[in-house]
């Protein structure tokens, strides 16, 4: 099905925003102290969804939350008894502004693990109840490599509502999904709907001008290949020594899942959680006998780097990596995935 | 809301001291109609939850076959067990969910010989197929249980062995590391034994085996030499696992998911594996 494009400026753009905010529960990137992180707000003076944000955080834990309640539970002379927790903040219809195009191609990886076998319901009701709007990503930031991946950055039908620059200086609007479609026609943005379309010419050399200010490059075919065959390369270990295991870069990436259950107990009543894990952490897949599979970290390195750009993609055919760099700016000691998919896809075989 | 890993509360009916530091749990929904329904395979898991302590992963090591109860062997391991050990009693309740995860091949090893080797604690999976199969008896051919533990005190369901011994078509090998004064079976590690003093019929028979890394490791190299095929050999991983369901990623090794795709696999289905359990 074909989706209509809105055309506005900067003054409607802004205008649609407040129109938003004004009548859904809307959530936009927030700074605070420097960090910005994805909050709900009540005016658009709180945020700015209309420029690409730095990448502090990413919109993952509003669909995956960073500590959610399991159940409480009660123990007493009469017996335990269990509660389900029903409360949960983010379950209702919402609109998201200002996600960055790679941080939207990471729910939608996130998807494949949460809808195989056993569904995450939550997951996919978080998802289908919210309306998401891209920003206007114009240049790369150091660490990014999205536009090396295997998705089409340009026409990316992760977030329902893309915002693009045109080259004729206008904003168009470009619903996305059937869902960002009504959103649209119900809630119109200034402008006139169906304007000429964009000029296919214009917007390539667009696309073109935007590709080239990367930094970073990749061949993304030939690393998941490479690295499918240095299972046993040292190479792993040469690219992740200065590592600290602080599992920072799992923690704000936008498509790693790991998590762990844990229990916490007051006197007699106590709260089961899920919360954010890693396999960078050294306990991580410590049995209690003492055994651990991977108690080297270069074992966990090569770990979470097979696993973003080897197993994901052979068990649901896409990569667990977006490119987003996220993970490598905020790194404390300076390594980036980047780095070492690279490193170790260009090492020799080992026989 | 996380529907998933909501657990359902089980009383624990009986403890049984299997050694001295395995006891076997015998759990009843607390839930007549859930007890009611509650159906699982041999070789599948639960996630076994004392609540406040946390939530680990055991094998029900009892069959389907045996009504209105269902077994968790658990040995003395690390913290969560340890206060499983220390705090649980009878009539106490715990968290349960599941069952999880694949299971042995019942079907497929109809009309086979059986030949199971345990060691430790690895008989608690191997327990709930040998009553399976025991309570579908004519499906099967004659079985072998080669059982070993590092001392007598070790073997668990030392009572229930007994009972296996009377059965026809039943053979019981047991043996222990060290030689006692008063232990008449066999003496060495059960690979050893396993070639030695079992010298199984290798035509039509299916091997399933549980135990210690260090046993298992020993005992596919004794099934090599011995002529078995790795198709024909079964056996299932203990891997650190959390939600059971595919989600969590604690268990993956490679591209599979222990949880879900396991824990039973053969040891041609091993060595496809990267080296990392």
């Amino acid at each position: 099905m074909s989706f209509s494009t809105f055309v506005t400026d900067t003054a409607g753009l802004q205008k649609m925003f407040e129109a938003i905010i004004s009548k859904h529960e809307t959530y936009a990137p927030v700074e605070k102290f420097g960090k910005f992180d994805y909050k709900k707000v009540s005016s658009l003076k709180e945020c700015n969804p209309d420029s690409p944000i730095d990448a502090t955080m990413s919109v993952k834990p509003l669909f995956f939350p960073r500590a959610s309640k399991i159940i409480k539970y009660e123990a007493s002379s009469a017996g335990t008894s269990i509660h389900e927790t029903d409360e949960d903040p983010i379950a209702g219809k919402r609109v998201i502004l200002g996600v960055k195009h790679c941080d939207a191609r990471g729910l939608q990886v996130l998807e494949a693990v949460n809808k195989w076998d056993y569904i995450d319901s939550d997951f996919l009701k978080r998802r289908a109840n919210t309306v998401i709007f891209s920003t206007r990503c114009d240049k790369a930031d150091t660490q990014c490599f999205c536009t090396s991946l295997d998705y089409d950055v340009e026409n990316l039908d992760a977030m329902d509502v893309a915002i693009i620059n045109g080259p004729d200086g206008r904003i168009y609007l470009c619903a996305r999904t059937e869902k960002g479609e009504n959103f649209l026609t119900q809630n119109p943005a200034p402008g006139s709907r169906n304007p000429e379309p964009i000029a296919q010419e214009e917007m390539k050399k667009q696309y073109e001008t935007f590709a080239a200010s990367f930094r970073l490059k990749m061949d993304y075919k030939d690393v998941n290949e490479k690295m499918s065959k240095r299972f046993d390369s040292p190479a792993f270990e040469e690219a992740s020594r200065n590592c600290v295991s602080c599992n920072t870069c799992a923690f704000i990436c936008p498509t790693c899942h790991c998590f762990k259950i844990s229990d916490e107990k007051i006197r007699d009543t106590g709260l089961r959680y899920k919360s954010y894990d890693s396999c960078n952490n050294a306990y991580f897949t410590l049995e209690a006998g003492g055994h651990n599979p991977r108690p080297a970290k270069y074992r966990r390195w090569r770990q979470r780097s097979m696993h973003k750009f080897v197993y994901y993609k052979e068990r649901f055919g896409v990569n667990l990596c977006v490119g987003c760099g996220h993970c490598a700016i905020s790194c404390p000691v300076n390594i980036s995935i980047f780095e070492v998919v690279n490193h170790v896809a260009n090492a020799p075989v080992e026989s | 809301m996380e529907a998933l890993l909501v657990p359902s509360l089980a009383k624990v009916e009986r403890i049984i001291q299997e050694t001295p530091d395995v006891r076997t749990y015998r759990l009843k929904f607390k839930d007549d109609s859930l007890m009611e329904k509650f159906s699982w395979h041999p070789g599948q898991f639960v996630e076994f939850s004392l609540l406040g302590s946390g939530e680990c992963t055991f094998c029900i090591s009892s069959s389907v076959t045996r009504k209105g109860y269902f077994d968790c062997s658990i040995k003395k391991a690390g913290i969560v067990t340890a206060d499983i050990h220390t705090d649980l009693e009878e009539g106490d309740d715990v968290g349960i969910r599941g069952p999880y995860g694949n299971w042995f091949p019942t079907d497929d090893i109809k009309g086979k010989n059986l030949l199971f080797v345990g060691g430790g604690i690895g008989l608690a999976p191997l327990r709930s197929l040998i009553q399976y199969a025991i309570d579908n008896r004519s499906d099967y051919k004659d079985f072998t249980i080669l059982y070993g533990a590092r001392t007598s005190a070790d073997l668990c369901y030392k009572e229930e062995i007994e009972e296996w011994k009377k059965n026809t078509g039943i053979r019981v090998v047991l043996t222990i590391d060290k030689p006692e004064d008063t232990w008449k079976e066999n003496v060495g590690v059960v690979p050893k034994i396993l070639e030695e003093v079992v010298k199984p019929e290798i035509a039509n028979t299916k091997v399933i085996t549980c135990g210690p890394p260090i046993m298992i490791k020993y005992t596919l190299q004794s099934l090599d030499r011995l002529g078995f095929s790795p198709e024909h050999v079964i056996t299932t991983l203990e891997m650190k696992m959390q939600c059971g369901l595919g989600k969590c990623g604690r268990c993956n090794i490679g591209s599979t998911y222990i949880c879900k795709d396991g824990p039973v696999f053969t040891y041609a289905q091993l060595k496809a594996l990267p080296d990392e359990f």
